[in-house]
């Protein structure tokens, strides 16, 4: 199937601006904390990056997120509201397929989102922490290429790390949808999700690699080598949920 | 040359046979009428075509395919309406033939004349979820028509039409074989229906195949059995009247 239908599905659900919105939201933790208190993150000597994220993270990552369960759910409900979906498997094009590229799409949209935050977090960092004395030049300036590159390296690390935590929680959320027609009961499991990966404690990695307790990781003392572990965890649930879903299919339609 | 085949197709739900041992004969390139009253099964028999059911025994082979081997290549071939119009309610109706013009790779060209066929180029640009019913009913047959298949399975396609909407429809439905040389499969329970569209009938009650052939050997099997024979209507439902006392008693 083309790859742009799945985007031309989403026209008019407010998908799109919701996306934009829910990303600038949570850009706006950040911005909002610093403005407000940014005395008592003034004296911390570590990695400005690794301070903002350490004071942030948590809640820009629950409200990233409610937002791609979200879009997950309306991208499925789409296909359920009026049969749609009937048509469509009428066609000559596998559910499976309909699925991966729903996946593709949410995550360009996790990676938009995404970014809206990485810039927030740039302007944060130059807002607040780069002074003359600020921990953006104690940490960048001493280093052998220009201080922005490290700072940009920093940033790219970082984020791709949360792309990469973000995608299982994703997935999951998708596989909930297409086996829900009523968007509200896996909205409703995936809130519930949400919620029980807050407990869960980050120090057990066997409970930590939850696919909604994920997203909520920063990387460990900055180094995306240290979190290597929970990068393959995250590739080892997406292609579970894959396999997941081909068998939820299979299984749903040899019992229709 | 049947362009469909059934070898004992059977549906069973949880103990309830929906469709029982049929047989069906479709001939290509003709219109072949689907007749049966409600819960007849014979939407359950265009579901298994479309591999929307499993069949839990017997198969069936549509131009020369076999169910579920050949599944894909079958639906390349298959243009259909199944039940309700089935449709995205946040796109136009240009926006949800658009859609299904993609997946079948069909040129732009596909989607306007489908509009046109059904007529519903006026209304292209309105969102589907905006349409009456007759509206959508058109657009549901619009999607099925994209790309001129060879084989259509419409199942009550003139459903909410208004009396000029169904003559249009069954007007292009008659038409269909010669203009575009395909095969149609149309299910109804409206008898007048049939009788104007179809070249060969199938009565289908309770799961079973209870006649099939021309609407001539129709009436010649009526007049045989001592059934009444100038209508259609009268012959159906004296048909599916013994039918139900022979297996039964239910009316």
């Amino acid at each position: 199937m083309n790859n742009i239908s799945e985007y031309k599905k989403i026209r008019r659900t407010g998908i799109l601006p919701g996306c934009l919105a829910g990303g600038i939201l949570a850009a706006l933790v950040p911005v909002l904390e610093l403005a407000v208190r940014w005395e008592r993150y003034a004296d911390i000597s570590r990695p400005p990056l690794q301070i903002i994220l350490e004071a942030d993270w948590q809640m820009m990552a629950m409200l990233n997120m409610l937002l791609v369960t979200t879009i997950a759910c309306m991208m499925y409900h789409t296909e359920y509201a009026d049969n749609a979906i009937r048509r469509i498997i009428t066609l000559p094009v596998r559910e499976e397929e309909v699925f991966f590229k729903k996946t593709l799409l949410l995550s360009v949209m996790c990676m938009s989102v995404l970014i809206i935050e990485a810039l927030s977090l740039t302007f944060c960092t130059l807002r607040w922490f780069g002074g003359e004395n600020g921990a953006y030049v104690k940490f960048y300036a001493d280093s052998f290429k220009a201080p922005y590159m490290e700072f940009v390296k920093d940033l790219f690390q970082n984020f791709g790390y949360f792309f990469c935590m973000l995608l299982p929680a994703a997935a999951v959320s998708l596989l909930f949808a297409s086996a829900c027609r009523n968007m509200w009961i896996c909205l409703g499991i995936d809130v519930v999700c949400i919620f029980m990966a807050t407990m869960i404690p980050m120090k057990n990695f066997v409970l930590s690699i939850f696919p909604f307790a994920l997203p909520f990781r920063i990387l460990e003392g900055g180094k995306a080598v240290a979190s290597l572990s929970s990068l393959a965890a995250a590739a080892v649930e997406i292609l579970l949920v894959f396999a997941a879903e081909i068998i939820f299919l299979k299984v749903r339609r040899s019992l229709a | 040359m049947n362009i469909i085949e059934t070898h004992n197709l059977t549906k069973t739900y949880a103990g309830f046979t929906a469709v029982s041992d049929l047989n069906l004969h479709i001939p290509k390139g003709t219109v072949y009428g689907f007749l049966g009253p409600n819960g007849a099964g014979k939407s359950t028999t265009m579901k298994m075509f479309l591999g929307l059911t499993k069949p839990t025994a017997g198969d069936f082979v549509i131009d020369g395919k076999r169910y579920p081997k050949d599944r894909i290549q079958i639906l390349t071939e298959v243009g259909s309406f199944i039940e309700t119009p089935a449709f995205y309610g946040n796109l136009t109706g240009e926006e949800n033939l658009d859609i299904v013009r993609r997946i079948l790779c069909l040129p732009k060209s596909a989607v306007d004349d489908a509009l046109k066929l059904v007529g519903l180029t006026q209304w292209k640009k309105r969102l589907a979820g905006k349409y009456s019913l007759g509206m959508k009913q058109r657009l549901g047959l619009a999607s099925a028509l994209i790309g001129r298949p060879p084989i259509l399975i419409l199942d009550e396609p003139t459903n909410g039409l208004d009396p000029v909407g169904i003559h249009e429809i069954r007007t292009l439905i008659r038409s269909l074989p010669d203009r575009f040389d395909c095969t149609v499969l149309v299910s109804s329970h409206l008898l007048t229906e049939i009788e104007l569209t179809a070249d060969n009938v199938g009565i289908l009650n309770r799961g079973r195949l209870l006649f099939e052939g021309t609407l001539e050997e129709l009436k010649q099997r009526a007049e045989e059995n001592g059934y009444p024979a100038d209508k259609l209507e009268d012959t159906f439902l004296t048909m599916i009247e013994e039918d139900n006392m022979q297996r039964g008693g239910v009316q």
